[in-house]
């Protein structure tokens, strides 16, 4: 099967074109590889910062009738420990691992960077893009096109692994982020990050459900605005994308692709679908195309690029 | 969808001085070993395990350890508290030789279980072991029911001293012969531990402190056997990973907390280490 849904990624080949993404199943090294024996071709480790941080205080997740709602607040064991277990990872297999990291200024990412040159991991991920941590850092820095090319840039200078971008949906103009992205030196982007914030109240208790009050949506109620992203982005960059948001099943994947992605995320269907998620789609993926007649996952057609994609870009 | 459930604290019993059973009027669709993810939308939601659950009711027994469950023990019978759940694995229900082996505040769900349990038609001997008499879990609940009981404390202030491992030692290798329960006279010293009538066990279930469970291990032999472990949770829904089990990654709100010997005998953190909230390992 893998045979078929293998595909190129910044050089590195991959058996699918399945991602674990950021925040799911990756606070160990356990975690990441029970996600790469049941089908993932790329892993993503947690969000890590320069510190531990427990996160917020629950609730921090909660279930609704097409999605969930989380704000974690990008717990993590710190970078150390957290490159500690992306190598005991390496050790048991040889799936490719992106390490996403997070800081709120340029010093930050330059420290983190450095401590990543010196990890096993393959790729190095910039969450420019967390909506849940607002209280303590502000705007994510994936709303602005100036912060994005700052960090983007300073770490290229750096880093010894290709960089991907991870941008947010909640901007005005996602084609000016993801250029200055490009423009920065960025080897792929990554998108996209929760939805909103949103929230969900209590109505006994008349409380907000989560006790950070707002949190990033995911699962099935994004992926419209997922695609729509992805495909506006694909149509103005010339650099791979994962694409990610709502993909529960193989023909959202299909969809993804089509819209420009050359990866494709899977978080949120881990809870609808269980850890074997990443197995199912690959069949399902290689059942479309079966009955479609594409002997090659590259065979895939995309859409044909947007016209004038970049025309409000004015970086 | 596991939909959240909003309702007022019916009945609020204390067993000992930071121990108390919280009771809900509500259907609850829970097996023994499952648990609930409760909070009070002040700052934390924590699992806890189903301590009793029968037609139209459940319970949890909760130990006063920090500031939730602090919080939680100023509550007052008509508050209000929201819970999801019930969450993860349950044990499996045997209908034959069991013994169950419990310390600490991992004893209650062990009544909800011996309940089950005699329900399908085991022969149900229970362990519960506690520090002093006083600290003593669900003891009298236990002496109603239909059941061999041995209690024993550390202090041995009900006659003996030991602990649930040192009686479930004994248990297992056939030095120790559980009478049955003699009305609610159920000291240990009022009846006689005889060497005959060799038993053996189909099926052992534990939950505990993870260093009582990892030192009972060792007198399992070749015995089936559940144990009930806990690791920091947060979405309780199986994608944080905050609570996966080195070096298998299965993630105990899901395919646990309750495992089976074949499990546990893979993990190399089990008694070792576990991950606190920020995913940092912390040995026990
Ligand atoms: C499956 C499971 C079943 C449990 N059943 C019971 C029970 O029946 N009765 C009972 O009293 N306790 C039970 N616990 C433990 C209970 O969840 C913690 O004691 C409680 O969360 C403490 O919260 P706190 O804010 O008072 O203390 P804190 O000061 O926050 O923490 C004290 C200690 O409690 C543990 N803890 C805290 N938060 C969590 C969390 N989110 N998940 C797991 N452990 C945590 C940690 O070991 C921590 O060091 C169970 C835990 C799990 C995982
Ligand atoms: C519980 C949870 C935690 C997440 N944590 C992170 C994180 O630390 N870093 C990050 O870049 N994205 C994080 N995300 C976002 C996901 O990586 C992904 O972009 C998003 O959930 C959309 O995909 P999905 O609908 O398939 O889940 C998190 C998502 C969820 C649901
Ligand atoms: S608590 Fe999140 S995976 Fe178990």
């Amino acid at each position: 099967m893998y045979n078929r849904l293998k595909t190129k990624f910044l050089g590195i080949e991959v058996k699918s074109p399945l991602v674990l993404p950021a925040g799911i199943m990756d606070m160990s090294f356990s975690g990441l590889d029970i996600s790469a024996r049941n089908g993932a071709g790329m892993v993503t480790s947690k969000s890590l910062t320069l510190e531990p941080r427990s996160g917020h205080k629950g609730p921090v997740i909660a279930e609704f009738e097409s999605g969930l709602l989380n704000s974690m607040g990008l717990c993590n064991p710190g970078i150390v420990d957290g490159l500690a277990e992306i190598d005991e990872f390496k050790e048991r297999s040889d799936t490719p691992v992106i390490v996403s990291v997070f800081a709120n200024n340029t010093q930050d990412f330059i420290k983190i960077t450095n401590r990543v040159n010196d990890s096993k991991a393959d790729f190095l991920e910039l969450n420019l893009s967390c909506p849940n941590v607002y209280d303590e850092f502000g705007i994510p820095l994936a709303a602005s096109k100036n912060k994005v090319y700052e960090i983007v840039n300073a770490v290229k200078r750096d880093s010894e692994l290709p960089v991907i971008a991870k941008l947010s949906p909640n901007v005005l103009n996602i084609i000016d982020i993801a250029t200055a992205a490009e423009k920065a030196g960025a080897d792929a982007l990554c998108l996209i990050n929760t939805v909103g914030p949103g929230m969900l109240i209590d109505i006994k208790m008349v409380k907000p459900v989560l006790f950070p009050k707002f949190g990033g949506l995911s699962g099935p109620c994004i992926k419209p605005v997922a695609l729509k992203l992805i495909y506006q982005t694909y149509s103005a960059v010339n650099i791979p994308i994962i694409g990610m948001g709502g993909v529960t099943d193989g023909e959202d994947a299909i969809e993804m692709i089509m819209a420009g992605a050359i990866l494709v995320g899977v978080g949120t269907a881990v809870y609808y679908r269980g850890i074997e998620v990443f197995n199912k789609i690959n069949k399902e993926i290689i059942q479309f195309m079966d009955e479609s007649g594409y002997s090659l996952l590259e065979e895939i057609p995309r859409l044909e690029k947007l016209e004038n994609a970049t025309q409000t870009s004015d970086l | 969808m596991n939909k959240r459930v909003t309702l007022t604290i019916a009945k609020i019993e204390h067993e000992t001085k930071d121990i108390k059973t919280f009771t809900f009027y509500h259907k609850l669709d829970a097996r023994p070993g499952q648990f609930i993810m409760l909070t009070d939308f002040e700052g934390g939601e924590k699992p806890f395990s189903i301590s009793d659950c029968t037609e139209n009711e459940f319970s949890v027994t909760v130990k006063k350890i920090g500031e939730f469950t602090t919080r939680l023990f100023s509550k007052r019978e008509g508050d209000l508290m929201s819970f999801r759940g019930a969450y993860g694995s349950s044990f499996f229900i045997s209908n034959t030789k069991v013994l169950l082996v419990g310390g600490g505040y991992g004893v209650p769900p062990l009544y909800f279980l011996a309940k089950r349990l005699l329900k399908a038609g085991a022969e149900v001997v229970v362990v519960n072991g506690a520090r002093t008499e006083e600290d003593l879990l669900f003891d009298d609940k236990f002496k109603e029911l239909n059941i061999k009981y041995i209690n024993i404390t550390e202090k041995g202030d009900l006659g003996k001293k030991g602990t649930s491992v040192s009686i479930a030692k004994k248990l297992l290798q056939n030095q120790l012969v559980p009478k049955p329960q003699l009305g609610n006279n159920n000291h240990p010293q009022a009846g006689a531990w005889g060497r005959e009538n060799r038993e053996k066990f189909d099926f052992l279930y534990a939950a505990g402190p993870e260093k009582m469970m990892k030192n009972l291990q060792k007198f399992t032999g070749d015995i089936t056997y559940e144990f009930l472990l806990e690791r920091y949770m947060k979405c309780a829904i199986g994608i944080c990973g905050n609570c996966t089990v080195d070096p298998l990654g299965i993630r105990l709100c899901v395919e646990g907390p309750v495992l089976h010997k074949k499990l546990v005998e893979q993990l190399t953190e089990f008694g070792k280490y576990h991950r606190d909230a920020s995913g940092k390992r912390i040995g026990f």
